[in-house]
């Protein structure tokens, strides 16, 4: 399945409806607005592909010759990089490559196989998929949890506990934070994998039908290797999940605290409505809104992350990926995962920000 | 909208989505099973990590590694991790001795009848050689394979470019005159072509995956060869399964029931894997520091193979300040080597008083010889003679790549910088450069006068270790010019006239006295000319836990019967 296939799935079709309904049940207001952000996703995406394009250029460095080492003779560079279309004008590059993101066919990679980008990001990105979506509920649950208990134990021990975990966990380096849970739960302790998305010996029974191993070995009711896949997850996510739940506690304690001052809690709490009811059923609630709005402006940030996690554990998602062909000058590879994480952050951005209209009555456009 | 109401629309349609791409089409790398006519292989291994459980079965052994492949086709893939695989599946009508650099048949039934010119090769095939598949391997087809090298290899479907580094310049014509019978036609006579016969380019390969008008980098598994194991499951960016060869009737049986290959992003991780045993043998490229911290931990060897993987100084001779011998020589005088090793790499890497390291035909260590460094005050002697002095100094810009061939390199630069600044008559100025820029200005001989280079064999021969840096530019030291009317380029000087014709000798010279002889004539001229400056020379380490054993009927079972060829033979390895 293509990777676009796959953002259709998982993030454009969901956005989609979301929108549909919102057309269907929201005021015109609401509808420009929706019509607008759309208007702007597009040239957002252009743009940024765009400088993408140019800054690759103009960075030093061929991937032919980097390719190819000191054994590749100067004529057998120039032959590939004329096979490759290196050799023509900046402009007829440039044209091939937006006639490429328009077609959604992104050409074939530079440097090792050259096989075509798409397949490559077809293999990669489930991964990062796999990834991203535990570490980002991870984030979420730790810190709006720690969030809104912090509050509730406001200037007490818990409080100052969690404010300084959120502190800390915040600056943490997320390369030596992954680094140092390997060592402890994977080489001192023993307890848990820390590299790859599965046991290798395991991986040759799983069916690779979505290549989310996590769903495939559900699908085949594979239950050892659905087993190790989860054993596998687990320090990736915590490493990502965990760096990112910081600035969710301080947002969501700080709004909690708000929320919990507000006239209509004081007059709850004078009803004698208990104090978790008051904390997570409406103090709580209320709260999420900026939160909600954190999360779209966290998914780059989360990708970012994938990035680092995905080098340190081995992972063979779309950030290891994107590493690898930077470092060979793979043109075609880094500018079409860039435009791929550009959609990613735009979709979500847009799907946040639909959210935040109907999560918030208030909001009107 | 209430929240509730969301969560579920939100919760409703992501289930419908991960309906959906659970009915989507098998990806393109992903696991295909073998043909019903091989006996499968799909129950685990006995020994697994601590932290997964496993079910009981026939034995498996997970190798590491951080190489990347980019082909498949052996008509084109010319990386080390590419050559390891297609020597696991296939072979060729020579292979090396594991543990050694030593020629034995394979397909052919002895070494060749070459003729008296020295120009033709005449190869016998074993009889009854199969593929994987049960189909057979006739002369007749492994010629038309054989062609695929002179054929597409040059071509725009094959972008590694092997065959014209490795057939094209050497080989006229391969014919099979009968079903049993191989001929190779050079170019000229050489006398290391069964070197390059016991290459990966020439090993057999299947003609129904590698079609006769294209190179096919990346077959659907199962892949098969005529060597001890097939590829069962290619699973792009993760591992590589391995599967014993039912029809293999050479000398290398597998000893485990399954190999997987694990590829890892980083050389960290990959330690830290085989220390908590979610690998059983860690294979390139550790660097010194891990091998240093690997070596400490109880429960793992660590084996070091004498390596191929040489650092030196690219001199460009054209350029100023060193198209002057003196500054040369003198940079040559104020190295020490063994400083480079101790103060870096704790010792982890061996000292190179030659281009051409130890082990190989005819080398010898004419640079401590001719140079005895670090000597400063010899070094003084030539930068006097040219003019310089306390108060003149030798402005000497020196390049290197900060990254690619690890994070010391800025630190043994140092080193190097420190060392020829101690003359008291150089001023070195090093120069970083980032990779794809620094390497064609520095081989192109246009734009750097020094900088630092890696070389690693393509065969394991002397002439793989002088020809390249002398012949036609010599990758950026300019000792010869490139010249329409010799192949060889126009030498620059009298001195490399004459190593230009000694080398042309050895590299016809089938007698191998006579041979080691010219390469160490050439090898004397080549450090008086300092046409490059060795450094040092890495070891190899493959790191493997206390269960993994190699065969006791072959060289150096401590290294897993890896040898100088830096082959890793899959099929030696067994596991208690």
């Amino acid at each position: 399945m293509s990777p676009l296939a796959l953002i259709a799935l998982f993030i454009g079709v969901p956005t989609i409806l979301l929108m549909a309904y919102v057309f269907a049940r929201g005021s015109a207001g609401l509808r420009r607005y929706i019509l607008t952000r759309i208007g702007l996703t597009l040239p957002m995406i252009f743009i940024l592909a765009s400088l993408v394009f140019f800054v690759m250029r103009v960075l030093p460095g061929d991937p032919v010759s980097s390719a190819l080492g000191p054994k590749g003779t100067p004529e057998e560079v120039q032959r590939i990089r004329g096979q490759l279309g290196l050799n023509d004008p900046l402009l007829v590059q440039y044209g091939r490559f937006l006639g490429g993101m328009f077609t959604l066919q992104f050409g074939d990679s530079l440097v090792g196989g050259h096989r075509p980008i798409v397949d490559e990001m077809s293999e990669r990105f489930p991964a990062t998929l796999e990834l991203v979506i535990p570490a980002s509920i991870l984030a979420l649950l730790t810190g709006v949890l720690g969030g809104a208990l912090a509050a509730s134990h406001r200037k007490d021990a818990l409080d100052y506990g969690l404010r300084i975990y959120s502190v800390i966990i915040y600056s943490l380096p997320l390369f030596w934070f992954g680094l140092m849970l390997q060592l402890v739960f994977g080489v001192w302790l023993r307890w848990l994998p820390i590299s790859g998305r599965i046991d290798p010996v395991l991986g040759t029974t799983l069916v690779h039908a979505t290549n989310l191993y996590t769903l495939d070995s559900l699908l085949s009711a594979n239950a050892p290797a659905f087993q190790s896949v989860i054993l596998h997850l687990i320090l990736p996510t915590v490493t990502l999940g965990l760096i990112l739940s910081g600035v969710f506690v301080r947002l969501t304690r700080i709004n909690v605290i708000e929320t919990l001052q507000a006239d209509y809690i004081v007059a709850a709490r004078a009803r004698g409505i208990r104090e978790h009811v008051l904390l997570y059923g409406h103090a709580l609630t209320n709260a999420m809104i900026p939160v909600i709005t954190l999360i779209g402006l966290q998914v780059a940030i989360l990708l970012a992350g994938a990035v680092l996690t995905e080098t340190v554990f081995s992972w063979p998602g779309l950030g290891s990926y994107l590493v690898e062909r930077i470092s060979s000058r793979d043109y075609t590879a880094v500018q079409s995962v860039i435009a791929m994480f550009a959609m990613l952050v735009a979709f979500i951005s847009l799907a946040v920000d639909v959210i935040y209209s109907l999560l918030d009555p208030r909001v009107r456009y | 909208m209430k929240p509730k109401s969301l969560f579920f629309l939100m919760t409703f349609v992501t289930v419908v989505s991960l309906v959906l791409t659970a009915c989507g089409p098998v990806a393109t790398a992903t696991p295909t099973s073998a043909p019903t006519d091989v006996p499968p292989t799909e129950v685990p291994s006995t020994e697994t990590p601590a932290v997964t459980s496993t079910p009981a079965g026939p034995v498996t052994i997970v190798i590491g590694t951080t190489d990347k492949i980019a082909s498949l086709d052996s008509a084109d893939a010319y990386a080390v991790r590419d050559w390891e695989v297609l020597k696991n599946i296939s072979e060729g009508l020579l292979k090396w001795k594991p543990g050694t650099a030593e020629l034995m048949p394979a397909l052919a039934t002895a070494m060749p009848v070459i003729s008296a010119d020295g120009l033709t090769y005449t190869f016998t095939l074993r009889d009854g050689i199969k593929f994987g598949d049960g189909s057979d391997l006739t002369a007749t087809i492994y010629a038309a394979q054989l062609n695929r090298l002179l054929t597409i290899g040059p071509g725009a479907t094959c972008p590694n470019a092997v065959a014209s580094s490795l057939a094209t310049p050497y080989v006229k014509s391969i014919v099979a005159p009968d079903a049993k019978t191989i001929v190779f036609t050079l170019t000229s006579a050489i006398a290391y072509f069964p070197q390059i016969l016991a290459g990966a380019p020439y090993v057999a390969s299947d003609p129904k995956t590698f079609v006769a008008d294209k190179c096919v980098l990346f077959p659907t598994a199962p892949i098969y060869g005529v060597g001890p194991w097939y590829i069962k499951q290619f699973t792009a960016g993760e591992q590589i399964v391995f599967a014993p060869n039912p029809y293999y009737t050479g000398d290398l049986k597998p000893q485990v029931d399954q190999i997987i290959v694990k590829d890892f992003a980083d050389p960290q991780t990959m330690a830290l894997a085989v220390q908590n045993g979610e690998i059983d043998v860690a294979w390139r490229l550790l660097g010194p520091e891990l091998v240093s911290q690997l070596q400490k931990v109880s429960g793992l060897h660590v084996g070091s193979v004498a390596g191929g993987s040489i650092r030196y100084l690219v001199i460009n001779h054209t350029m100023k300040p060193m198209d002057d011998p003196n500054v040369v020589k003198a940079v040559a005088s104020a190295i020490d080597r063994n400083e480079i090793s101790d103060t870096v790499f704790g010792g982890n890497v061996s000292p190179l008083y030659s281009q051409v390291p130890p082990g190989f035909i005819g080398a010898s260590e004419a640079f401590d010889t001719m140079f005895a460094s670090p000597n400063l005050d010899k070094a003084k002697e030539y930068l006097t003679a040219s003019g310089y002095s306390a108060t003149k100094h030798v402005k000497l810009e020196l390049w290197y790549p900060p990254e690619h061939y690890g994070a010391s390199t800025a630190a043994w630069m140092q080193v190097i910088e420190k060392q020829l600044e101690a003359t008291g008559m150089i001023d070195v100025d090093l120069k970083p450069q980032e990779w794809s820029t620094y390497l064609p200005a520095l081989v192109g001989g246009k734009s750097y006068a020094a900088g630092v280079l890696g070389w690693f064999f393509d065969y394991p021969d002397s002439s793989n270790y002088l020809d390249p840096f002398v012949y036609n530019g010599g990758q950026g030291t300019n000792i010869t010019a490139k010249d329409a009317s010799n192949i060889n380029g126009k030498p620059i000087n009298d001195d490399a006239a004459k190593l230009v014709d000694l080398l042309t000798k050895a590299d016809s010279e089938t007698d191998l006295t006579k041979r080691a002889d010219l390469y160490k004539q050439a090898q004397e001229i080549y450090a008086s000319l300092v046409v490059t400056l060795p450094l040092f020379y890495e070891a190899e380490h493959v790191t493997y836990k206390d269960n993994i054993q190699g065969s006791s009927l072959f060289a150096v079972p401590e290294n897993l019967n890896i040898g100088p060829t830096l082959e890793f033979n899959y099929s030696t390895l067994t596991k208690k």
